[in-house]
């Protein structure tokens, strides 16, 4: 499964990366906090986080995941979305809370690792 | 020059986990019986016990800073120090502009008291402090410091409420002045145990909540000709010959 896949179908927007959509989603991981996701998240992983900092860039480059997602109508900032184009991450958001989506991402066959 | 002992990060009894003998006059007291020169008052969100602080300072040897520790959204404390009471209503202002509008639950929280220099109950402050603002960490450094204030970032040591532990790492470009540890780490071993400060100075403090914490907790000595921040900001960065003694 790609990120394109759930690109088309989840209420995802895509916000930086486009031309990154056809990595391939191995996992899932949820986290607001940055030291943890560098902790824990595996490559590959699409990861859901209300945080719009651009330190989300960085951590996301950092664990090799294969997108962001800023999750709850949350908006990331400015500095975030140009830095996640220029590092070449795919940034999504959506306006479902990060349950709901944690939630249709697993049915999709998304799974933890 | 001479030394000074520092604690820059003091939490009075509208911080509503502070204890109720944290009242400005019973702060100020036990500095100066116990040759705690300088004291910044930082309570959550709001500096309205400063003023009370200042008063209660007036004629004895002890120097009060207005101060404020602040929340971010992205759930990051700071301790914003300023020079002049009027630079603190300016940020607070900022801060007032940027509160989720939440009231408190003394129930669940504490008590949010504003006190006077003689110990006696102002107001109950009724706006949740323990909150984030819809502030960001960036934002809030930088109108800090572009009102003369310097930003520490608050116990980096901790696993909650830090830069680090949020963040991650302390981001490029942020106007930080330096970053604080708790007691849990001597101030030493900070750069080493936390290489994300990077190269920014470190401070420490008691982040007292009680007398016993205030008394007991890390503080920090400075070489200073005067008690003021321009001197502590110099202090930190080794210039002038001022700086850190421990």
């Amino acid at each position: 499964m790609t990120v394109n896949d759930l690109v088309g179908s989840l209420p995802l927007t895509v916000v930086a990366g486009q031309d990154k959509l056809a990595a391939e989603v191995t996992g899932g991981y949820v986290s607001d906090l940055l030291s943890n996701v560098m902790g824990f998240a595996a490559p590959g992983s699409v990861w859901v986080t209300m945080q719009g900092h651009q330190n989300v860039v960085a951590v996301a480059s950092l664990a090799g995941l294969a997108a962001v997602v800023v999750a709850g109508g949350a908006v990331p900032e400015p500095e975030t979305v140009a830095k996640a184009e220029a590092e070449g991450i795919v940034l999504l958001t959506t306006s479902l809370t990060s349950f709901e989506l944690v939630g249709q991402l697993y049915r999709s066959g998304v799974k933890g690792q | 020059m001479r030394r000074f002992v520092a604690d820059l990060h003091v939490h009075t009894l509208l911080s509503p986990c502070a204890a109720v003998e944290m009242t400005p006059r019973n702060i100020v007291w036990h500095a100066a019986q116990n040759g705690i020169d300088i004291v910044a008052i930082t309570d959550h969100n709001a500096g309205d016990n400063v003023t009370a602080a200042l008063a209660a300072a007036k004629g004895t040897d002890v120097t009060v800073l207005p101060g404020m520790e602040v929340e971010t959204k992205e759930e990051v404390h700071f301790i914003a120090l300023f020079e002049k009471p009027r630079q603190l209503f300016a940020w607070e202002k900022v801060v007032a502009a940027h509160r989720s509008g939440r009231m408190n639950d003394t129930d669940k929280f504490g008590a949010q008291f504003v006190v006077d220099a003689e110990d006696n109950l102002v107001a109950v402050k009724e706006e949740m402090l323990l909150a984030s603002l819809t502030l960001s960490l960036a934002e809030a450094c930088e109108q800090v410091t572009a009102l003369g204030g310097l930003a520490i970032a608050s116990h980096v040591d901790r696993p909650a409420y830090s830069v680090l532990s949020q963040l991650g790492f302390i981001p490029p470009g942020l106007a930080l002045t330096a970053v604080e540890v708790s007691r849990r780490t001597p101030r030493a071993e900070a750069a080493q145990r936390f290489p994300a400060i990077g190269g920014l100075p470190v401070v420490t403090a008691s982040d007292a909540h009680t007398i016993e914490d205030f008394l007991s907790g890390p503080k920090m000595a400075f070489n200073l000709e005067e008690p003021t921040l321009a001197e502590i900001r110099q202090a930190l960065y080794n210039e002038n010959s001022r700086g850190v003694v421990l």
